[in-house]
Formats: C-alpha cells, sequence, structure tokens
C-alpha cells in the first residue's frame, strides 16, 4: 500500500469526485477507493471523517440522512455547485502539476 | 458490536460534548458497524472483522483538530504571547529612555540656551505607550 504525501495532498479532490459521481455515505467511499486503487490505495476511516468535516466546511459537499442499514441510519453526501466547481478546478491543476513533474520524472534509465 | 461502540465512545471520550461532535460519533459508528456487518458477510469471524475495523480506523487526532478541539498548547501559546508583550514593553521602555537620554546630552551639550529635546521625546514616547497598551490587552 502506497504511503504517499502527495495522494494525501489530494484527498479533497478523490472523495469529492466519488460523491460527485453519486451520492455515497462514509464506508461505500472508503470501499470504493479501496476498490478502485486495486487495494494499492486505503483511506483510514479517521482521516475520511475528517475530510469530510473539512468539505462540508467550506460548503463543497452537504449531508442528509438516508436509508436505515442494521438499525442506524446512513448519513449521505451530496456535492454542491461549489464543490463541482472545485473539482473541476482542483482537476485542471492536477493536469498542469502532473506535465511539470512529469517533465523532470520521464524518460530516466 | 459492543465492542465496536465502547471502542468509538473511548475515542471520543476527550472531546468536550457538542452537538458536532454527537453527529460525527453516530457517522462513525454507523459505518464501523457497516463495514463489520460487510466483513463478515465476505467470511470473516465477528472477532476479526470488529478489529480489523478498529485498526485500519486510523488515528483520531485528525478528527479532533477538525472539531477545533483545543489541546493544552492553547493556553501555553497564550503564556507565551503574554511573556512577550512584558518583554516588549520592558523593551521600549529601555530604548525610549535611552533615545531621550542622548537626545538630552546633545540638547544641554551643543545648545544649552534653547530647550528642543521635548519634541523629539514626545515623538518617541509613542513607541513605550503602544507597548504599554498592548501589554494591557494582554493582561
Amino acid at each position: 500500500m502506497i504511503k504517499s504525501d502527495i495522494i494525501r495532498g489530494h484527498l479533497e479532490p478523490i472523495i469529492l469526485r466519488l460523491i460527485y459521481e453519486n451520492d455515497q455515505y462514509g464506508y461505500e467511499i472508503s470501499k470504493q477507493i479501496s476498490l478502485r486503487t486495486d487495494n494499492r490505495f486505503q483511506i483510514k476511516e479517521a482521516t475520511l471523517y475528517a475530510v469530510f468535516q473539512r468539505l462540508e466546511k467550506k460548503d463543497l459537499i452537504e449531508s442528509y440522512y438516508g436509508s436505515v442499514s442494521h438499525g442506524r441510519k446512513r448519513k449521505y453526501y451530496r456535492i454542491t455547485t461549489l464543490g463541482k466547481a472545485y473539482l473541476k478546478e482542483s482537476a485542471r491543476e492536477w493536469q498542469e502539476t502532473k506535465e511539470i513533474i512529469d517533465l523532470f520524472m520521464e524518460g530516466l534509465e | 458490536m459492543r465492542k465496536i461502540t465502547n471502542h468509538v465512545e473511548e475515542l471520543f471520550k476527550d472531546i468536550p460534548d457538542s452537538e458536532e461532535k454527537q453527529t460525527i460519533q453516530q457517522e462513525i459508528l454507523q459505518n464501523l458497524e457497516e463495514k463489520v456487518y460487510d466483513l463478515m458477510e465476505h467470511g470473516k469471524e465477528e472477532e476479526d472483522a470488529i478489529n480489523k475495523a478498529i485498526v485500519e480506523f486510523g488515528h483520531i487526532d485528525e478528527i479532533k483538530n477538525e472539531l477545533g478541539v483545543r489541546t493544552p498548547d492553547e493556553n501555553s501559546w497564550q503564556k507565551k504571547k503574554k511573556e512577550k508583550t512584558k518583554i516588549d514593553l520592558g523593551f521600549s521602555i529601555c530604548g525610549s529612555a535611552l533615545i531621550i537620554g542622548l537626545m538630552l546630552f546633545i540638547n544641554m551639550y551643543y545648545s544649552p540656551d534653547t530647550i528642543w529635546f521635548v519634541y523629539p521625546t514626545f515623538a518617541v514616547l509613542w513607541w513605550p505607550l503602544a507597548m504599554f497598551y498592548r501589554w494591557l490587552k494582554w493582561k
């Protein structure tokens, strides 16, 4: 499992992207991240909920209570318009960052 | 499942009670339980599943930060700041006294007939005055 600070620095857009695709609840997101990265990256729950708090404070996502599972209500998140704009901007920024880093990382023996 | 509930309560016990804490605690509990059920569905023993969920949870400090829990550092930081304003005040008093003394000396030595040193004295006095009120604010 990769322990990259670079990934940790981009958790907000990563989680936003998943919420952007579908309204999600916590466990589903951590499962999706492990699944899509083929377990190469796993998010700790503590980190995940800290990011939720941050995103919600910045009005990038909002929450609502949904279906009941095992006797408890799931808390779902949906992305806001601001969140979508933020995600788009993050993606653009990442593209540029990647191009710059690639200039120095590619073509090595 | 009691073990999960107990564990989550243990994690949150240092955090002062608030509505925000309650919601996030409930949310974490719900999702951890869901994880345990999911792991059990995939063939894990309950005990194993619970342990795995707890181990993979990570460190509660990250959430504490987001909930704006004041760590003891906050107090010591304030104390340091107070200490600093005191030093600043002392420095400003000594510094301005030296400047005024110098002005007084030049005045008396070179032009004892005209008393002009009071003008720079007034200008310089703003410095300790400002520091004095800053110190009062922190006291």
